[in-house]
């Protein structure tokens, strides 16, 4: 029964002929999007199975491109070198993203200055960033060298060792990027509703076990979303390094992307290269659904 | 029906658009859109940006060694000929890529491309530059010849690729820049030019102040930065980079001795040399604080300029050190005819023009790399731009680079493991001979492995 005034039901071919209509209006945007998102990446994949000879296409390659990859041990020491690095930067970036946000969380005097002056190195464009940090570095002309002479450690060169230079990549990109953390942890951090808190600290709680009891688990979802967005634009970092290094010395700081690059560009080894991209890419997506999964299953998001 | 009407009547502006005329709108825009993509494409219109025989475009990478070539050279032939040339420049490696697929896909952009010479192999191979030959490019007798041979694919000498080994020769590039490596050093420290490696080690032994003053100074960055540090030495102690079976020529007793000399210059060397690139090395020679260096001749117009250089007249130049023989690399600024040049016959002109005996002795007198043995060679310009001479000398006794598109990867091979063996033996400050057998053994296996898994080699 239907009440009076109330709209009348359409009937189904009405319904289906509406909607219809709407997922038609909507093709061009998705053929936009198919051609700018999409073709590429299928392009990318077809590629990945074609043997290209400086830069010619010589037809279909079969598995040879993923072959040649998983035995390149170049390509393998690549990806190792990119996993440590992303390891290690997500790491402290993470840390240090979210002592500076509980900081200027607390209402400092003076915060958004503080805020401005905390995000100003993620405005920089990354190959300037890297032509700073090698006028840093450099061990002829930079400030480095000279203030750890004052600390009484002499003749380091932070870029003229593997050990060194791998640390130097860390520390630009952890001064580049701690920021972008820090602005998505602060908005986390003045999401959370305040009654909790004040009900705990009420309760005599102290401060760390606030944090770690009520802060932490209500600020996870913000966080795994922080960790998975800054992992997965660590594993494509590129100018800066090779700006800075080139990915040397030796292959201390050869990441995936710059190997990739090089095989590509430098190379003409297009569908190797693709291959590399390929398997780096469905390692991602394994990342990224592990990370979905975990925020889906964790506490403060149901 | 009325409503209808009335809707008809009204202006586009004020009446509302009904879901149909959305659709219309989007298929007519969409429609016009996609047929002028087409179009373009296709280029049923005609459409070159150099179609007129009154016009050609040349595409270059940015070097201060194009300025005189581009701010003198042609103009002139615009001034000259009537015909119009488009200049169009970028940087090193958008320029590699740039040339190759304008060249792959006869995009008809550019009529002629500045090449890198080691670019030719994969360029005349790929089918980017056509064959000057075939064109009826005839090159001027006068031009030094190792700097022509760079434009040769097949390679006239050394190793060849199977698939080539039964072709003839053909000239697809004309160097227009003999750049080479040549030897720089300050006269303050050295009497006469240093003929051997053991000259410069001795000087360098009896007169570097660690810290203030280096006997000597390289390239240490991995890849081609240290490769061109290190060729100059393998080539002077009888190794090659590869033999002519393209097996590695460099992981024997004087590959090895060339690689131990480098290590040895250590102690007279700035510490952080294994982060020097051009800048830093050049840096070094130009503030005074090293006494020698080779380096390409783009150096030697800053080394008289008061703006840049502390050495003002210091600095003089030779072809680099011998020990069994002089061997600097080449590496020469090299002009192709794009495959989709749609001006060749244009493109042919100019190059025929700049490469004449007249215009190469105008383009030696602004200090330039010329071409020819008479400009370089010329007493009169030689007396103003000293490093002329020497750059004939260098040019004489040059040994070219592996002719094959896959020498990018070789040397990046090879330079990564050089740089390893410098890095390593900095650290340790001993062990050289050691160092230098187990990175070059390396290198060579890597190489020989890399070039079986691309086949055509052996």
């Amino acid at each position: 029964m239907i009440a009076a005034g109330a709209p009348r039901a359409l009937p189904w071919s009405r319904r289906i002929s509406r909607a219809a209509g709407s997922y038609f209006l909507l093709l061009p945007a998705a053929l936009v999007l198919a051609l700018v998102s999409l073709y590429p990446l299928v392009y990318g994949v077809i590629a990945s199975l074609r043997h290209y000879l400086y830069g010619v296409d010589h037809g279909f390659a079969g598995a040879g491109n993923y072959l040649y990859a998983i035995q390149d041990q170049t390509f393998i020491m690549a990806l190792a070198t990119t996993a440590k690095y992303v390891l290690l930067c997500v790491v402290i970036e993470t840390a240090l993203g979210l002592a500076l946000a509980l900081l200027v969380n607390r209402q400092l005097a003076g915060a958004s200055i503080w805020r401005i002056g905390i995000i100003l190195p993620m405005t920089v464009a990354p190959v300037v960033v890297g032509v700073m940090w090698r006028l840093i570095y450099a061990s002829d002309i930079g400030i480095t060298d000279p203030l750890l002479g004052v600390l009484g450690v002499h003749g380091v060169h932070v870029l003229g060792s593997e050990t060194t230079a791998f640390l130097g990549v860390v520390v630009l990109d952890v001064w580049e990027w701690t920021p972008l953390m820090f602005l998505i942890l602060l908005a986390g951090l003045q999401g959370i509703p305040q009654e909790p808190l004040e009900a705990a600290v009420m309760d005599g709680a102290s401060g760390l076990r606030v944090f770690f009891d009520h802060v932490l688990p209500m600020l996870r979802p913000v966080l795994f979303v922080a960790i998975v967005l800054r992992t997965i634009d660590a594993i494509g970092t590129f100018d800066q390094i090779y700006v800075l290094t080139r990915g040397g010395p030796g292959v201390s700081t050869q990441l995936f992307s710059i190997y990739a690059y090089n095989s590509a560009f430098l190379f003409s080894q297009f569908g190797r290269a693709m291959a590399m991209v390929v398997i780096l890419l469905a390692g991602v997506l394994v990342l990224a659904a592990i990370a979905i999964r975990l925020v889906r299953s964790g506490p403060g998001t149901r | 029906m009325a409503e209808e009407a009335g809707v008809k009547s009204d202006s586009i502006f004020s009446r509302k658009l009904s879901r149909r005329d959305a659709l219309k709108a989007g298929l007519v825009g969409a429609a016009g859109l996609s047929a002028g993509a087409i179009f373009e494409a296709c280029t049923i219109f005609p459409k070159s940006p150099s179609g007129s025989s009154k016009k050609i475009v040349i595409g270059t990478f940015q070097d201060n060694a194009m300025v005189p070539f581009r701010d003198v050279f042609v103009k002139r032939f615009q001034s000259e000929t009537g015909i119009q040339v488009q200049y169009n420049e970028t940087n090193y490696d958008a320029w590699y890529q740039n040339s190759k697929n304008d060249g792959l896909h006869k995009t008809g952009a550019y009529d002629i491309y500045v090449l890198d010479d080691n670019w030719v192999p994969e360029f005349a191979a790929g089918g980017v530059i056509q064959s000057l030959d075939k064109l009826g490019f005839k090159a001027n007798p006068d031009i030094l010849a190792n700097g022509l041979n760079q434009g040769y694919w097949p390679p006239k000498s050394g190793a060849k690729m199977k698939a080539f080994a039964g072709t003839a020769p053909e000239l697809y590039a004309i160097v227009i820049i003999d750049d080479v490596e040549i030897l720089y050093y300050n006269k303050q420290y050295f009497d006469t030019a240093p003929k051997t490696w053991d000259d410069i080690a001795r000087i360098a032994a009896a007169k570097s102040k660690p810290g203030s003053l280096y006997g000597w100074s390289a390239r240490g960055v991995k890849g081609n930065p240290i490769m061109q540090t290190y060729l100059p030495l393998l080539n002077a102690y009888g190794g090659n980079f590869v033999n002519d079976d393209w097996s590695p020529g460099f992981a024997g007793p004087e590959g090895v001795a060339a690689l131990e000399r480098l290590l040895s210059f250590i102690p007279y060397m700035p510490s952080g040399v294994a982060e020097f690139d051009t800048d830093q090395e050049v840096q070094a020679l130009l503030q005074g604080k090293c006494m020698a260096l080779t380096e390409y001749t783009g150096l030697s117009h800053q080394v008289d300029d008061s703006s840049a250089s502390k050495v003002v007249g210091q600095i003089n130049m030779a072809a680099t050190p011998s020990q069994v023989k002089s061997g600097p690399a080449i590496g020469t600024f090299i002009c192709g005819i794009a495959s989709g040049a749609p001006n060749p016959d244009g493109a042919k002109q100019f190059l025929d023009w700049f490469t004449s005996s007249p215009i190469q002795i105008d383009f030696a007198k602004t200090g330039s790399a010329a071409v020819t043995g008479t400009a370089l060679k010329d007493p009169t310009i030689g007396a103003q731009y000293r490093w002329l001479p020497a750059i004939a000398d260098a040019v004489n006794n040059s040994v070219a680079k592996p002719r094959s598109p896959d020498e990018p990867k070789m040397e990046d091979i090879l330079g990564t493991r050089l740089n390893e063996a410098l890095v390593q033996a900095l650290s340790q400050k001993s062990g050289y001979h050691a160092i230098a057998t187990a990175k070059l053994t390396q290198a060579a296996s890597e190489i020989t492995a890399y070039l079986k898994s691309q086949g055509g080699y052996f």
